[in-house]
């Protein structure tokens, strides 16, 4: 056989994808995740010590942080082998969306700190920057949270919502507006006038409030400010979004696997369920789905990797796969339901743990339709060129 | 041996990519007939019969085959260059059976009289073939058909019906599943029988479809006697090798180049009609248009499969599924969108420019229904791929 880079690096996420599949599957068995739930924060320290053990809170980090510098592919394996366990831990919140903020902010002494502390497993970060309720009105260049210079210091005033982790994260970067534009703050946990309201989501797991009352910091925890800091938060938002997306195909599959399984195995009327015409075509339609997430999501890891220098081109990417993954695990988790029929509904069972992360991954950061809305913004110029 | 005066011994898979496609294009965009570009009809013999000879005359009529028979040889991956450049220029189809069936049927399982006799026939746009396989009992369950065909000296003596036959009327010539073993199972008694449709007994009648126009025949069989070295393979094979012609040709089924094109037109259609204005048309566009990529997505998985010489699996299916309701799903929409004009015929004059809805709508309909109707992919898929029990 001939090695080639790209055979090589196949083989390469092969070996990975099989340890963290056995991993994942030893460590976090689906009684940990149903344990989790609804215990502050929702997900277990010592569990993330173990992922910072295998090296994997540092998978996208720089070398020169302590990091690994791996790319997308790898930690798409990582993400994917501990959603099929319905992992509880925030790996994507806090190694994808912050770990990338922090990256791709000027670089500081503040942020080299938390990058490597963050790869050590030693520091939760996580990324605050929506406000509307629904999240329809959020951009990642807009805040109205307010960010003010006094002397020497800071101030912050304003709220924040949907922030994931909502328990147990270390700290924040919390967007805000000043008069160069938008800015990006580190907050800590413990910050005089920080106010975390965390509610508990389909899953068990948390997402936060932020009440910013009077938070005075150090000017040295301004990370980023004017189009440096849009175009960093906008690009961790969109590495997110199909991080996001590779969970959701986690997700995907097993819940489709389970009720092939079932399908296979449940008999009535004298017969398994499985050979009955109409339920084999539903079953199909969600095979359907599973293989177009899977293309999609393939190419936008790819895109990622590539590091294509066309920011308008990734978001767009982004946003289409994260409506299709969005769409898909919803369509999966309740079809899922329906073709096992009552005791798909029971807390009992295992699916319900795939449909209720499924609701949390599918809305957080922006459902389907809201994606298709920011893809159609992003591709409208390019449609109007294209018939002029 | 014949040789066809218009093969050429151009090694085209020794070219670049990229210099192969330019000389592709540069040909499609300077010779196809313009007004054929993007028919959304099947042409007839009277309009693209030119075209086709023209592609004989280059060389090019039988990219599949192998340049011995006067093809061009073309590797996969040049060969999914070559229906690229076309579904790009809009390149029309011009009736092919003979290149896409009968070659590689006579040239994998015919002998050296049938090779001989037919190919540089079929090159030279001299025969035109048509498929003799659906009957009127016999459409998805085509196994079952039940024309009919018995030993009579050196002859078979052919009777039945053939139906949903696609062009017919120009053919010259129709290759046909025939039963030659009423007794064995019915997968077992099939035999794979050519016939020349000058033959006495042989009568064709057009089929009018919903569109108004005559895209496929009935063909009817009484009594025609056709030598019996027209047999092609042996005696009750024809099943095995009807479904041994299943190349990696159906992943076309599954192109996204109909969808995109419909998408194009609702585009287009809502532009004129200033429905981007419309956040409820916006969103129902944009999915469509998501659909539209991801379909994209899909099908570049399966040629990058064809692409490393992979045999394609059952798992295909699901590209002709997702391809011709995504179609569907556009047909709708351009139906819906103009509104109070969605029942006029033809091209509808729009603020602006010309829209045709209802030809779409009338085109997506036999999509889902032709090569395995979409019920009978699902059932394939759900054996196949999903393993459910039956």
């Amino acid at each position: 056989m001939t090695t080639t880079p790209d055979s090589e690096h196949a083989e390469q996420l092969n070996m990975l994808r099989e340890s963290a599949l056995s991993f994942a599957a030893k460590e976090s068995p689906l009684t940990r995740a149903r344990a989790q739930r609804r215990q502050t924060p929702g997900f277990e320290r010592r569990f993330w010590t173990a992922l910072a053990e295998q090296g994997w809170t540092g998978l996208l980090v720089p070398e020169t942080m302590g990091g690994y510098e791996q790319g997308f592919a790898e930690m798409a394996e990582v993400v994917a082998a501990l959603a099929t366990q319905v992992a509880p831990e925030p790996v994507v919140p806090v190694l994808v969306f912050a770990g990338r903020l922090l990256t791709h902010a000027a670089p500081s002494e503040l942020a080299t700190r938390l990058l490597t502390e963050m790869a050590e497993g030693r520091t939760l970060p996580a990324v605050a920057w929506q406000e509307d309720i629904t999240g329809a009105k959020d951009r990642p260049g807009q805040a109205a949270t307010r960010l003010e210079r006094q002397g020497d210091s800071l101030l912050l005033n304003g709220n924040k919502r949907h922030v994931r982790p909502g328990a147990g994260a270390d700290g924040y970067i919390v967007s805000a507006t000043d008069p160069n534009g938008l800015a990006l703050v580190w907050v800590p946990a413990d910050a005089a006038g920080l106010v975390v309201n965390s509610q508990a989501l389909a899953d068990g797991s948390y997402a936060a409030e932020l009440d910013l009352n009077q938070v005075r910091l150090p000017a040295s925890h301004l990370m980023a400010e004017g189009p440096g800091a849009v175009a960093a938060l906008t690009r961790a938002y969109d590495e997110t979004l199909i991080m996001t997306s590779v969970e959701l195909l986690a997700l995907v599959r097993s819940m489709l696997s389970m009720t092939q399984d079932y399908l296979r195995t449940r008999v009535q009327f004298g017969k398994p369920i499985g050979s009955f015409q109409s339920l084999q075509h539903r079953a199909v339609d969600l095979l359907i789905q599973q293989e177009l997430t899977a293309s999609v999501v393939t190419q936008a890891v790819a895109l990622l990797d590539a590091q294509d220098g066309d920011a308008t081109a990734r978001s767009a990417m982004a946003s289409r796969v994260k409506s299709r993954a969005s769409d898909a695990g919803l369509q999966v988790a309740r079809e899922a339901v329906q073709l096992h029929g009552a005791i798909g509904v029971t807390d009992e069972y295992d699916l319900g743990l795939y449909l209720q992360r499924a609701l949390v991954l599918a809305t957080w950061l922006g459902n389907g339709t809201q994606q298709r809305r920011r893809y159609a913004d992003l591709t409208r110029n390019a449609t109007a060129q294209e018939h002029a | 041996m014949n040789t066809s005066s218009t093969s050429t011994s151009t090694d085209w898979n020794a070219l670049d990519n990229a210099s192969f496609r330019a000389t592709l294009r540069e040909f499609f965009e300077t010779r196809f007939p313009g007004e054929w570009r993007y028919p959304q009809r099947r042409l007839r013999w009277s309009e693209i019969g030119p075209w086709y000879l023209a592609l004989s005359k280059q060389g090019w009529v039988a990219p599949n085959w192998p340049s011995q028979y006067g093809g061009m040889g073309l590797s996969p991956e040049k060969l999914i260059i070559f229906i690229e450049e076309q579904e790009r220029w809009g390149v029309a189809r011009a009736p092919d059976m003979g290149i896409t069936m009968v070659g590689p049927l006579l040239i994998n399982h015919g002998n050296e009289a049938q090779r001989a006799y037919y190919l540089p026939r079929i090159i030279a746009g001299e025969h035109i073939w048509c498929q003799g396989y659906s009957e009127p009992n016999s459409g998805s369950d085509l196994a079952s058909l039940r024309t009919e065909a018995v030993v009579d000296g050196d002859d078979f003596i052919v009777n039945g019906q053939k139906t949903w036959t696609t062009l017919a009327q120009d053919a010259t010539h129709i290759f046909l599943l025939v039963r030659t073993d009423k007794s064995a199972k019915k997968q077992e008694g099939i035999s794979f029988l050519l016939a020349d449709m000058k033959t006495p007994g042989i009568t064709v009648r057009p089929i009018r479809n919903i569109a108004g126009s005559e895209d496929f025949c009935e063909v009817f069989l009484e009594n025609v006697r056709v030598p019996r070295t027209s047999i092609v393979g042996e005696l009750n094979k024809g099943w095995t090798i009807a479904k041994a012609l299943l190349g990696f040709e159906r992943i076309f089924l599954g192109s996204p180049k109909q969808s995109q094109y419909a998408l194009a037109r609702v585009q287009e259609a809502a532009q004129r009609l200033g429905l981007f204005e419309d956040t409820g048309f916006v969103d129902r566009y944009t999915k469509l248009a998501l659909d539209v990529a991801d379909l994209g997505a899909l099908y570049g998985r399966f040629i990058d499969q064809v692409k490393r010489g992979e045999t394609l699996g059952p798992d295909v299916s699901m590209l002709k599924l997702f391809a011709t309701e995504t179609y569907s799903r556009l047909a709708d929409l351009l139906v819906d969108v103009v509104g109070a004009s969605g029942a006029l015929p033809g091209p509808i004059a729009l603020p602006g420019g010309k829209t045709d809805a209802l030809t779409t709508f009338y085109n997506a309909r036999p999509a889902t229904i032709y090569g395995g109707s979409n019920e009978v992919q699902r059932n394939i898929l759900a054996a196949s791929v999903l393993k459910l029990p039956s």
